[in-house]
């Protein structure tokens, strides 16, 4: 049978186009994961260390606290994309408290803790201080510290406790920061497929489940009192390669202006 | 004296009793007084929390009093709107809070700031009273306070425990929150003596692995935190840790430690209340720690004691007398009795034990004395001495026994008779006669008076074949044995051997077996037995006779 000659003029493109597509086309895509966080009353509290008493005034409402600020939801575990790019990213801390609390970042990155205040802080990471010894920051001073290894790390002021900074290294370009209502929303693009939804809040890991992200738009996630609750400590990260040897204090009248 | 040893062996299983009792007994005692005084601490850790939790909510209201202070609150509502000098805002500030609160030491208070609603230190009185200007808001108990919550924290900052209690100020119309003030209470030295005069235990507090404050020495209780920091799990957990053995210098204690509330919990801080432990348990101890109180009629039971002791030296003389004591003195009459002559042995079945057996060794002397003095006065006339000291058997007396009966006492009989050396006779044999001159004594003839030549008695001069007869003589047999065990028994005494057990009738039972065996192996008519001394001891010669 002769094929005729304008079908023989185009099949040859469109079986190249078919064979490029299939190459190089683009993966099937979820659409956009967003979904809400609930949290337990002890982590709306937004005190992590109580005293005896906490009783309200009496005469004007308490304000409200979404006690969510610094809760992270993180996609891990999904095949085939590449982790954010290193960069430096710096958390200024002012009196007693500091600005970003939560940092995502990709290995590798370089965080630089700045002290802009009055008050010297000894900044450390409590559940590896090998990693990050504690150092005196000095008001005016700055400290640079890299994350290696993907992983959730707790910088804390030993001379303030509540003074914590946490560091989400991530292998994901998947994470979001939840909102004051609970609510969060991936970046676009993720792909269907299995993967791991994890949720760090008041500084530690409080919940992790395996999902499906094809066809899942909406996702609620109940992180429940304590019970999935896990402090970042060396498990997290040893079991992959952690360089603390960028860990630097630098006090810019004696060794020239920060970075 | 078998009542006695078994009374020596009560007493003393007694004493290992009362001994043993003496050294467990105090302690499961001391056991006792130590969980009581872990209980005590633990009754004082509960009152000490009652104690600082009541203190915070003092210390609570007593800012939120402050709070309300007019002036306080138009000076931060005007710093919150950023109107005015900061400055000027600071002064007021300060002399408002001296004026209210003119002595802070005395009040127990280390120092109070006034927060703007935006975090930033507008007075402070105390410490660092120059600075001002700070943003502290993040700080949880000010974040609380100028969120509308009244609360209180401790915080571990600088190397010094504070505990602070922070209250929101409210405008004037009291519809919003200008700001927040903070009392920070002294937690050092002074707090640690009043919760010592509260709980009447000495305390100490700890801050990141430092004893901060004490009332006993600091330098005494280096080993503490380390201690404590051994039972984190248990303080997380339980929220104290169990009573701890804490030694300081030659004194020991009992330590429960708690940590304090809010940020301080994560800083290792930590109040211990310290317990002196129960004096020791040892024998030595209880004994040192005794007091003339305790040896009191009334508290210790002498009565019951010093019977008890009269009774088991009472009941153990007793015995002695009995079983000791009047035997002896009996067998001492008894035995002067026999010197004097009025008795010619002792009564033995008077005596039990041990004493039964000396009045029977007693009486065998006696016996055997007697026999051997009226066999030396009887043939003391007609025998020569020198006979007997032949040291070896005369020609035509071929048979020696060697050993066989040249040990001393009975210990010839236990020989074999096969080990009796035999060589024949050159000469043909001959049998001795018997001996003339010995005539045996009556037996026993123990009244008979001592013979006044106590030589030995000569062997007869057939024994050693000095007077050989053609013709065989009928021979008694029973007449031989005793004189040769009256020969013996003299010999004997006169080397200075014992003749102790020696009996005729052992003795005539040990030669019967001797002869029957060596007229088995000589094929003889009988054996003739003689007396020789040989080395200083007495011994028995064997001579077959055909």
């Amino acid at each position: 049978m002769k094929i005729p000659r304008f079908i023989r003029t185009l099949s040859a493109p469109a079986l190249l186009f078919a064979i490029v597509g299939l190459w190089t086309g683009p993966r099937a895509v979820a659409g956009t994961v967003k979904g809400t966080v609930h949290l337990p009353d002890v982590a709306r509290a937004t005190r992590l260390n109580q005293g005896y008493w906490r009783l309200e005034n009496g005469n004007v409402p308490v304000r409200p606290s979404s006690g969510r600020s610094g809760t992270v939801v993180v996609l891990d575990g999904i095949s085939g994309i590449h982790a954010p790019p290193p960069k430096t990213v710096t958390v200024e801390i002012a009196g007693l408290d500091a600005q970003p609390r939560v940092v995502v970042v990709g290995p590798g990155s370089v965080v630089e803790f700045k002290n802009i205040g009055k008050i010297t802080h000894e900044l450390s990471t409590p559940a590896d201080s090998s990693m990050m010894p504690i150092e005196r920051l000095n008001p005016g001073t700055f400290r640079h510290q890299k994350f290696g290894a993907p992983g959730g790390y707790l910088v804390r002021c030993s001379e303030y406790p509540h003074l914590t900074i946490s560091v989400i290294v991530v292998d994901s370009p998947y994470y979001a920061l939840v909102d004051d209502r609970g609510g969060f929303q991936m970046p676009s693009g993720v792909p269907d497929g299995k993967a791991t939804l994890k949720v760090w809040s008041m500084g530690r890991w409080v919940h992790e489940e395996p999902i499906d992200t094809t066809g899942k738009q909406d996702l609620t996630v109940r992180v429940e009192a304590a019970r999935n609750a896990k402090e970042p400590d060396a498990k997290d990260v040893d079991s992959k390669e952690s360089d603390s040897s960028n860990s630097e204090a630098k006090d810019p009248e004696t060794k020239g202006s920060t970075e | 004296m078998f009542l006695s040893k078994i009374w020596f062996i009560l007493v003393a299983v007694a004493a290992g009793v009362a001994l043993s009792i003496a050294l467990t007994a105090p302690r499961p005692m001391a056991q006792k007084l130590e969980e009581l005084e872990g209980q005590r601490l633990d009754r004082a850790q509960y009152a000490a929390e009652q104690l600082l939790k009541v203190d915070a909510h003092k210390w609570i209201d007593r800012v939120a009093k402050l709070g309300r202070d007019a002036i306080l609150s138009e000076a931060l509502d005007s710093a919150s709107h950023g109107a005015g000098e900061i400055g000027v805002q600071h002064k007021t500030v300060q002399s408002r809070i001296r004026s209210l609160l003119p002595d802070l030491s005395t009040a127990g208070i280390a120092t109070i700031a006034a927060i703007d609603g935006n975090g930033r230190v507008v007075g402070r009185v105390g410490e660092d009273e120059k600075e001002y200007g700070e943003n502290i808001g993040g700080a949880e108990v000010i974040a609380d306070a100028l969120r509308g919550y009244l609360s209180d924290d401790v915080w571990g900052a600088g190397g010094h425990l504070v505990r602070v209690a922070g209250a929101p100020v409210l405008s004037k119309n009291r519809d919003r929150i200008v700001g927040a003030l903070i009392i920070g209470a002294e937690t050092g030295p002074q707090f640690a003596e009043r919760l010592k005069r509260n709980l009447d235990m000495d305390v100490a507090l700890l801050l990141r692995g430092k004893v901060v404050a004490s009332t006993l020495d600091p330098a005494a209780l280096g080993v503490l935190p380390g201690l404590v920091a051994q039972h984190k799990a248990e303080i997380a957990d339980v929220k104290r840790t169990p009573a701890i053995p804490l030694d300081i210098g030659a004194d020991t204690y009992l330590a429960v430690a708690a940590a304090f509330p809010g940020q301080a919990s994560q800083q290792q801080g930590y109040y211990v209340l310290i317990g002196k432990k129960p004096a020791k348990a040892d024998l030595t101890s209880l004994l040192v720690n005794t007091s003339a109180r305790d040896l009191k009629w009334d508290t210790f039971p002498w009565i019951s004691l010093v019977a008890s002791i009269l009774a088991a030296i009472a009941i153990g003389l007793l015995l002695q007398r009995l079983e000791v004591e009047a035997p002896i003195a009996r067998m001492r009459r008894e035995l002067r009795t026999l010197a004097r002559g009025e008795a010619t042995k002792m009564n033995d079945a008077r005596y039990g034990g041990g004493f039964g057996g000396i009045a029977r060794d007693i009486n065998a002397a006696i016996e055997h004395h007697a026999m051997a003095t009226s066999f030396s006065g009887a043939i003391a006339a007609g025998t020569s001495s020198a006979a007997v000291h032949g040291d070896a058997p005369v020609a035509g007396s071929a048979f020696a026994t060697g050993g066989l009966f040249t040990a001393p006492s009975l210990s010839p009989f236990a020989a074999p008779p096969a080990a009796v050396a035999f060589s024949p006779p050159p000469a043909p044999a001959f049998a001795p006669p018997p001996p003339a001159a010995f005539v045996p004594p009556a037996f026993p003839t123990a009244s008979r008076p001592p013979p006044k030549t106590p030589s030995i008695p000569p062997a007869p001069a057939s024994i050693f074949g000095l007077a050989p007869s053609e013709e065989p003589e009928p021979i008694d047999e029973d007449h031989h044995v005793q004189e040769v065990y009256l020969q013996f028994l003299a010999a004997k005494q006169q080397c200075g051997e014992s003749a102790a057990g020696l009996t005729l009738e052992r003795f005539r039972q040990r030669l019967e077996e001797n002869r029957s065996a060596l007229m088995t192996k000589h094929v003889c008519r009988t054996v003739r037995f003689s007396v020789y001394v040989k080395d200083g001891k007495a011994s028995l010669r064997a001579t077959p006779v055909k």
